[in-house]
């Protein structure tokens, strides 16, 4: 059976929303003369509670429509390729890690072209050089640093 | 005499040579970007954003304006030419645009496009400029609950005309007003929801979830699609209109400019609620009404004039009451506070010469999109033509070092692609991600307003329904609010999208 996107989106709202008055307990929330800091996140989380109870209701009279596939290997190289990214620009330099980006974000897409994948590399690479780091000299470091 | 001594201030500042390079640059930049498939004006100006950075605040507006504009018309491009609207505004101008290109007469229809838009343009910064001072002294008056009224009024009316359901609309709000208050509070040093990382004291910022949702998360939902076949335009020939062409274009671009100027000041979806209620205009005191929907210029004159004007007539609730209508413009928003500029009513008094820098610049802008684009129309279609497994690895590496330039931080990499996962989530869940950005953007604002009106009502929310001007903007949320919850309403609303989409 294939869930309903109402019924999804309704149960993600509730625990969004109960998840950040949860965590805001201790924010004080006030006197209505001096609000507080927790005053405003509890009044928007309630109401996404709210929104959220809304769309289950809705969804066991009437279900609308059914989430479709969820395609894992494109989410799953992408994420990777920029989480990759993120995690090694600073220590293995732009140049490693944009590669990585390239190379994985091709490999999401089956018709995988290993010539045309490594020149796209080294022309994007050498884009980037050019425009982030010489040209806005943005403090990148192009190599690793032994 | 005071509105010319203040555009010949902008003019000075629009014209100096090095802003003239930044707002050419932007323009061709965004309609180079914007022209590719799938890339709408938000996705655009998201992985722009990075490339103004570095610039001085005045040159970075500027440049911004032009990008706004050639995005805008790089969306325009793809619906003539491809089918396939940028953003819900040109959604219009596929009815007739392409019927026209799937004739021939694709270079006809982009040159109608291009010429209504820049009459559209000039008009609508002589309404600017005439305008905007005179709604900014009016907005002055406004008192903390009044601004908290507006905005939600504000929020309220975006959600009319976003797709999809109302109820994950109002919800998608909601999330991104909790991101908003991510950080260290303002007003009491508290840490909240920063999850004990240091680097989200000052909140997670817009860009990174504009690039993780729309950047990232786009592609995956693209990827995930296949390849699509499609079907190309390839006859470019006869660019320039003819003297009949002209004559017939004049006419709807001028009522299409009218009506989007005035449609363009309401906030929420100025430029679509614009380009729809052209069209309909058009097909209504049209002598021949069965020809729209099979190639009829003035179903591309009319709507692109009106989506035109609208779109800067959007600017005046900006920067006067900072108040964005649209996605877009909440992005417009976050990138004047990256530079440390507050949309407001002070805007215009404080810096004189940033905010009619900006309204001259808008119209250069036009003026650049119209010299840039008729001669290279025909390289944009070959733009097209670029396949996507060359261009999204481009889309993704660009979003990475630009997410990582913000603050040099590699952890908002990280961030962003979170929010990629969440942009791809929220797509299958059929929520339209740009509620979100605008809950992000007003969120921060409408608790800051709230607090300072309880505080003055010494904690009575009475305040809120005694004071007039807000008294009325919750009225006519209270009205919103229910002709959205009318079924009957409703219904007829999916219809005109359905019809339309189909």
């Amino acid at each position: 059976m294939r869930l309903s996107t109402d019924l999804v989106t309704g149960l993600l709202f509730v625990s969004l929303g109960l998840f950040a008055i949860v965590y805001g307990w201790n924010y004080p929330l006030g006197t209505p003369a001096r609000i507080g800091p927790g005053y405003y996140p509890m009044l928007v989380s309630s109401g996404l509670v709210l929104l959220g109870l809304i769309l289950v209701a809705r969804s066991l009279f009437a279900p609308g429509d059914r989430i479709e596939g969820i395609s894992l290997r494109p989410l799953l190289f992408v994420l990777t390729g920029t989480i990759l990214f993120g995690l090694l620009v600073e220590k293995a330099g732009f140049v490693i890690s944009a590669i990585l980006v390239v190379v994985l974000a091709r490999l999401a897409d089956r018709d995988f072209r290993p010539l045309e994948v490594g020149l796209l590399a080294l022309g994007l690479v050498s884009f980037v050089a050019a425009l982030f780091w010489l040209g806005l000299s943005l403090p990148l470091r192009p190599f690793p640093q032994w | 005499m005071d509105v010319l001594s203040n555009l010949a201030l902008g003019f000075s500042v629009a014209l100096e040579p090095i802003n003239l390079v930044y707002a050419f640059l932007g323009v061709l930049l965004g309609t180079a970007i914007g022209v590719l498939p799938g890339l709408g004006p938000v996705a655009t100006i998201s992985i722009l954003l990075p490339v103004t950075f570095t610039l001085q605040p005045q040159s970075a507006i500027i440049m911004l304006a032009g990008i706004y504009y050639g995005a805008a018309y790089g969306g325009s491009t793809t619906a003539i030419l491809v089918n396939l609207p940028g953003e819900s505004s040109s959604v219009v101008t596929t009815l007739d645009g392409y019927q026209m290109a799937r004739k021939g007469k694709a270079g006809l229809a982009l040159a109608t496009a291009a010429l209504s838009s820049f009459m559209a343009g000039t008009i609508a910064t002589f309404i600017i400029a005439f305008a905007a001072p005179a709604l900014a002294e009016f907005a002055l008056d406004f008192g903390p609950a009044d601004y908290f009224s507006l905005m939600v009024f504000g929020l309220v009316a975006a959600v009319i005309l976003a797709h999809g359901s109302v109820i994950k609309a109002i919800g998608m709000i909601l999330v991104g007003i909790l991101l908003g208050t991510m950080g260290i509070d303002v007003n009491s040093s508290l840490p909240r929801y920063t999850f004990g990382v240091p680097q989200f004291g000052d909140g997670i910022d817009f860009a990174v979830i504009a690039m993780g949702i729309f950047g990232i998360g786009e592609t995956i939902t693209n990827l995930g699609r296949g390849a699509e076949a499609r079907e190309y335009v390839k006859d470019y020939k006869g660019l320039w209109p003819k003297p009949h062409d002209l004559k017939e274009i004049v006419r709807p671009a001028l009522r299409g400019t009218f009506l989007g100027a005035a449609l363009g000041i309401l906030p929420g979806g100025g430029p679509v609620l614009a380009s729809f209620s052209a069209y309909a205009l058009e097909k209504r005191i049209s002598d021949e009404p069965e020809k729209f929907g099979k190639g009829a210029i003035e179903g591309v004159a009319a709507p692109e004039a009106a989506n035109n004007s609208a779109s800067q007539t959007a600017f005046i609730p900006l920067l006067t009451l900072g108040l964005p209508a649209s996605p877009v413009m909440a992005l417009m928003v976050g990138a004047l506070m990256m530079h440390g500029l507050y949309a407001g009513p002070q805007l215009i008094a404080e810096k004189p010469e940033l905010f009619w820098g900006l309204v001259a610049s808008m119209w250069i802008g036009n003026l650049l999109l119209v010299v840039l684009n008729l001669p290279l129309v025909g390289f944009w279609a070959k733009l097209l033509t670029v396949p996507y497994r060359l261009l999204y690895p481009s889309i993704l590496l660009i979003c990475c070092i630009g997410v990582y330039s913000i603050r040099n931080d590699a952890l908002d990499v990280i961030v962003a692609s979170v929010f990629g996962l969440v942009g791809y989530v929220l797509t299958r869940l059929q929520c339209e991600p740009a509620p979100l950005l605008l809950g992000f953007i007003l969120g921060p604002l409408i608790e800051e307003n709230l607090r300072r009106a309880l505080l003055i009502s010494h904690g009575s929310p009475a305040v809120f329904v005694e004071r007039p001007i807000s008294l009325v903007f919750l009225i006519l949320t209270a009205i919103v609010v229910l002709i959205l919850l009318l079924p009957a309403i409703r219904a007829g609303r999916e219809k005109v999208f359905a019809e339309d989409a189909g």
